[in-house]
């Protein structure tokens, strides 16, 4: 089932100084087994949008269906609680989460606060340690003698043990190297394709939207700006660049040879099919 | 998490506002004095007028200051119960069965809820309509004359404002770790100890953890940037003392001395 949001607002300090309107009315259908990528400028609401799916904010206004929960306005933790298992949320910087003396402990903890047995528990973060690229020399050392990169994916594991049907992405490559963001990268890649998960990518990486994306929403001041998939939406980067999204490098070189009198069909949107493009061009023009 | 905006700046636009720091903490520190002086209701309601009227030229909303009064409700309620078993004093009041409540237990947990209501309501009014940086910059002030005799008053002022502004970075941090952690199933709000001590744990190890981090690379950074304690620096910001300021110390020092005379003439108690 896909997850409905409906005029879905959202108030952050209700009725102090501090008040402020952080979504104003958002209107969305996210696909179910898709990969949907959430941008938009810094501040434009996309965390506390994403902080909606599993229960963490509850809306001002309106309301969210997803995984056969209704989530309205007054809803308490307890009704939601179920829900966190089934939505998965990692944050930015999740390794500021780990806390426990062993990484098995610390995997564990999700599961265990769910009700599984210690074993039950502990079998399942023997599964899902390789998946992240760690082995099992690493269950009883310390989450804080690791590198920030290794922290990063014990603490994805920490979620991804609950074998959540969503799993929501919050920047999970701010902060790595350009080799780690890709392994991770893959990672949910894998995850999507095997185990048919749908997957939510906040990013402010147009590259990755671009390659690992399959739909694209683009807020801007709490509201949806744009909704399409990713192909029809690369296809158009005349007013991407209009409201500040800086287009992949593959976007901008087309833009660039187009200016410089090549024909480039829209629907080119990887290297190989450009290269024969503009080789076929100058073939003629030779 | 919604009562974070307590003892937080308030940024409106009033003659509380504007005053100095320097005569805010002194008259806060004159009325506590006074709040604890026994000057009977007499004082007390010097003190309560006093505060009612800088709570109303200060334009803060009088629900904010009773809603900064929740956290100590229980507390009352707790108090009540203690003295009306305890004391046994005065005259009886209420007869139920063998069980009576005398009128010095009531007098008593009044008195006490008073103070303590003013002392909160008086820090509230402070530090909503002082920003953190003035109120340091005050104290430092005020810690200046004591300079000679071995306080440190800029270090000091130095570490309450590192402090104060490393608040709201930790309250940030904390509700960030609070939601990573209920996304993986604690549950802040319901649970036995068992799970409360838990889910605490699960908050304030990785919160010790970013803040040695924080404190590290400030360290470093103040120092990459030649920072000295001792040396002597100047202020972009001078303080300076106007109407309003005389008027409210004046005004604290004669409620203080009220209170001092009442007490130790016990006229009107
Ligand atoms: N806990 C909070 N209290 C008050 N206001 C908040 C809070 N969290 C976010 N906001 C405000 O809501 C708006 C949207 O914030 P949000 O964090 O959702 O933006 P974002 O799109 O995720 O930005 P970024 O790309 O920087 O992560 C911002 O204006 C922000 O100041
Ligand atoms: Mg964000």
């Amino acid at each position: 089932m896909a997850i409905e949001i409906n005029h879905l607002e959202h108030v952050y300090n209700t009725d102090t100084p501090f008040e402020h309107k952080a979504l104003h009315g958002i209107d969305l259908s996210i696909p179910e087994g898709k990969v949907t990528a959430i941008i938009g400028q810094t501040g434009s609401g996309k965390s506390t949008l994403v902080q909606h799916l599993n229960g963490l904010l509850i809306p001002s206004a309106g309301s969210l269906d997803i995984c056969g929960f209704h989530i309205q306005p007054l809803l308490k933790i307890k009704d939601v609680k179920q829900l966190r298992k089934e939505v998965g949320l990692v944050f930015q910087f999740p390794e500021y989460q780990l806390f426990e003396e062993t990484i098995e402990k610390d995997i564990a903890f999700g599961p265990k606060n769910f009700g599984e047995t210690e074993e039950n528990a502990n079998e399942l973060v023997r599964k899902i340690l390789p998946m992240v690229g760690l082995d099992e020399s690493y269950l009883q050392r310390s989450p804080f003698e690791l590198s920030g990169g290794q922290k990063r994916r014990v603490a994805i594991a920490g979620i991804l043990v609950l074998n959540p049907k969503v799993l929501v992405l919050d920047e999970p490559t701010a902060g790595l190297d350009p080799q780690g963001a890709k392994e991770m990268m893959s990672l949910f890649m894998e995850l999507n394709q095997v185990q048919k998960k749908t997957i939510l990518l906040v990013s402010h990486d147009m590259e990755h939207v671009m390659r690992y994306c399959d739909h694209v929403v683009v807020l801007d001041h709490g509201k949806v700006l744009q909704e399409s998939d990713v192909k029809t939406f690369f296809e158009h980067p005349e007013w991407m660049m209009e409201v500040g999204i800086n287009p992949p490098a593959i976007v901008r070189l087309k833009v660039m040879l187009k200016e410089k009198g090549f024909v480039i069909p829209d629907e080119i949107l990887n290297e190989e099919e450009l290269i024969q493009c503009i080789k076929g061009q100058v073939m003629i023009h030779e | 998490m919604n009562n974070i905006a307590l003892g937080r700046y308030m940024p409106l636009n009033s003659s509380v506002h504007r005053m100095d720091p320097r005569a805010k903490i002194l008259i806060l520190l004159l009325l506590m004095i006074a709040i604890f002086i026994p000057a009977g209701v007499f004082g007390y309601v010097a003190i309560g007028l006093f505060i009612l009227f800088s709570l109303m030229i200060s334009k803060l909303k009088i629900s904010y200051a009773l809603r900064a009064m929740k956290p100590i409700f229980w507390m009352m309620i707790f108090l009540l119960v203690v003295n009306v078993l305890v004391i046994k004093t005065g005259t009886p009041w209420i007869q139920w069965g063998w069980f009576t409540v005398y009128s010095d237990a009531i007098y008593q947990t009044l008195y006490i809820v008073v103070r303590l209501m003013f002392m909160i309501v008086l820090t509230t009014i402070l530090t909503a309509t002082t920003k953190p940086l003035d109120l340091t910059l005050g104290i430092e002030k005020l810690l200046k004359p004591f300079e000679k005799i071995g306080v440190p008053a800029h270090i000091i002022a130095m570490m309450i404002s590192i402090a104060l502004r490393f608040i709201p970075t930790l309250i940030e941090e904390t509700q960030r770790i609070m939601n990573a952690q209920a996304s993986r199933g604690v549950d802040f709000e319901n649970g036995g100890l068992k799970e409360k001590v838990f889910s605490i744990l699960s908050l304030i190890v990785p919160l010790f953890v970013s803040s040695f981090d924080r404190a590290e690379q400030l360290a470093n950074a103040m120092e990459a940037r030649g920072y000295d304690p001792n040396k002597k620096r100047t202020r972009y910001k001078v303080l300076k003392m106007t109407g309003l300021d005389i008027v409210g110390m004046t005004g604290s020092i004669c409620i203080l001395g009220i209170c001092i005379f009442i007490c130790i003439t016990k006229i009107g108690m």
